[in-house]
């Protein structure tokens, strides 16, 4: 068996699969039973001044049969006061001290505030913390969570602050909702992070009942964005990952956190540089004992590939991460449809001529049946017509034989050098 | 004429000014398109071509760079 254990930040764990400050760890109990299911590690559901909730908190998303394509919640931080929480995690690190308990920290942008919070928390024997300047819904109304996380000198100075009073490492969560995520990232290394985990939820209304004309979900009528996660949102946190880990000025480890739901996204991230991973909607979903699957695929792959430990993963995918300048302008592929099993359902087709290149023809044989083929002189290589497709294999991409590699800034700077 | 051919075509002018011994020397491109200038330098003579398909602006540049690195 390949060594799935992580050292993220120094904070150590038995393997790369965290449980993300959410509902799922809103408790010794439950963090407890994620444990003996086998999670490497827990980020508690975020400590600060406990609050409120209203009653109607979450909303998915089905999308042609697959539930849960996408989540939102209008949870907020725990209701449950601090000592309870913190007697709880001494509780879960006495009975599981190789697993990895993370406190996620929210309070108020005040010196004082994240001190004392910091001191109590790190009295009762946690691994780390992670800031939540995430959370974009409920404490963003009071200038918490993602309010403090846009604004890069509120990050720099809140992480400055927390790495004043702590002892263990420091993790800031970002928020996706902003431009550039790799700025509050480097306002998060200035103030001193020792790691940075992404993404947090993406501000959401997740719909409108058409004969109420309520929002989706609602309470006694009205409704407030929530943060949206789960399977649909896990492209936009991979980019995210992907460009602070290509970035030379973010140069601590990443936590990936964004639509994970089983090894192969886990895989993923790990390449494009998080040194772990956190999961929430997956386990709320179907339970936290998916862990064993992530657990058994993950060493698995890294058998099949040789590899010793999921360390050695880490990043490998980065160098292959650029700016779109930097593609080969000569790179060619073009499609090819197999009329073995090919089922004639002219939906290549149809995309093709729409919406695309009408590079795809309907052509009758000799035998008077109709096939479909691909005018490849025509075809620019857009992949449409095998994404559409509803058949595996039936549509293949094929590379073709080109000139010597170009890139735009190539080109641009060849043409420049010219006037 | 479909695009490939309009490429082909284009193509085929750049590669007959290239076998005259022109060598492209500079090129302005715009809303239109790329204006390319060749110049021929037993001659001294100059000509320009108006290339508007993607791939014939991929190739001339190609073309370009090869000669400027030679």
């Amino acid at each position: 068996m390949a060594d799935l254990s992580i050292n993220l930040a120094g904070i150590k764990s038995p393997n790369p699969f965290w449980l993300a400050s959410a509902p799922p760890t809103n408790s010794g109990y439950q963090v407890q039973r994620a444990f003996e299911a086998g999670w490497g590690g827990a980020v508690w559901k975020t400590l600060g001044d406990p609050i409120l909730n209203v009653s109607s908190r979450f909303a998915a998303i089905n999308f042609n049969g697959q539930r849960v394509a996408g989540f939102n919640n209008i949870e907020l931080i725990t209701d449950r006061p601090l000592d309870v929480n913190l007697k709880e995690i001494y509780e879960t690190k006495k009975r599981f001290p190789n697993h990895a308990i993370i406190a996620s920290l929210m309070v108020e942008p005040k010196q004082e505030k994240w001190h004392e919070i910091v001191k109590r928390v790190e009295d009762v024997g946690v691994d780390g913390l992670e800031l939540n300047f995430g959370c974009p819904h409920g404490m963003a109304e009071r200038g918490m969570g993602s309010a403090s996380g846009q604004v890069p000198s509120l990050v720099e100075k809140q992480t400055y602050w927390v790495k004043e009073a702590a002892k263990t490492p420091v993790i800031v969560k970002l928020t996706p909702n902003i431009t550039d995520i790799t700025v509050t990232a480097e306002a998060a290394v200035n103030g001193g992070a020792d790691a940075i985990s992404m993404i947090n939820t993406i501000n959401s209304l997740m719909g409108v009942d058409l004969d109420t004309w309520n929002t989706i979900p609602h309470v006694a009528g009205k409704g407030a964005h929530g943060g949206y996660c789960g399977p649909a949102v896990k492209p936009i946190a991979l980019n995210m990952v992907a460009e602070c880990a290509r970035n030379p000025r973010i140069s601590v480890p990443i936590s990936g956190i964004g639509g994970i739901s089983n090894w192969q996204d886990a895989v993923e991230f790990i390449l494009m540089g998080a040194a772990g991973v956190q999961v929430c909607t997956a386990a709320m979903h179907h339970g936290f004992r998916i862990v064993e699957d992530m657990i058994e695929g993950l060493d698995h792959y890294l058998d099949s590939k040789n590899i010793s430990a999921v360390s050695e993963l880490i990043g490998k995918s980065v160098p292959r991460y650029s700016d779109w300048g930097n593609l080969d302008l000569h790179y060619n592929i073009t499609a090819q449809i197999n009329t073995d099993v090919c089922i004639n359902c002219n939906k290549c087709h149809i995309a093709c001529e729409d919406t695309s290149h009408q590079c795809i023809d309907m052509i009758k044989g000799d035998n008077g049946r109709s096939y479909l083929k691909v005018r490849e002189e025509d075809c620019v290589g857009c992949n449409l017509c095998a994404i559409v497709c509803p058949v595996e294999g039936a549509i293949t991409m094929v590379e073709q034989t080109s000139m010597q590699p170009m890139t735009w800034n190539e080109r641009q700077a060849a043409l420049n050098s010219s006037k | 004429m479909s695009e490939h051919e309009q490429y082909l075509a284009e193509k085929e002018k750049i590669d007959q000014l290239l076998s005259e011994g022109y060598n492209i020397y500079h090129a302005v491109e715009n809303l239109d398109g790329a204006f390319v200038e060749f110049f021929h330098l037993k001659s001294g003579t100059k000509k320009t071509l108006h290339i508007r398909t993607a791939n014939a602006r991929k190739y001339f540049s190609s073309i370009f760079i090869q000669q400027k690195s030679s």
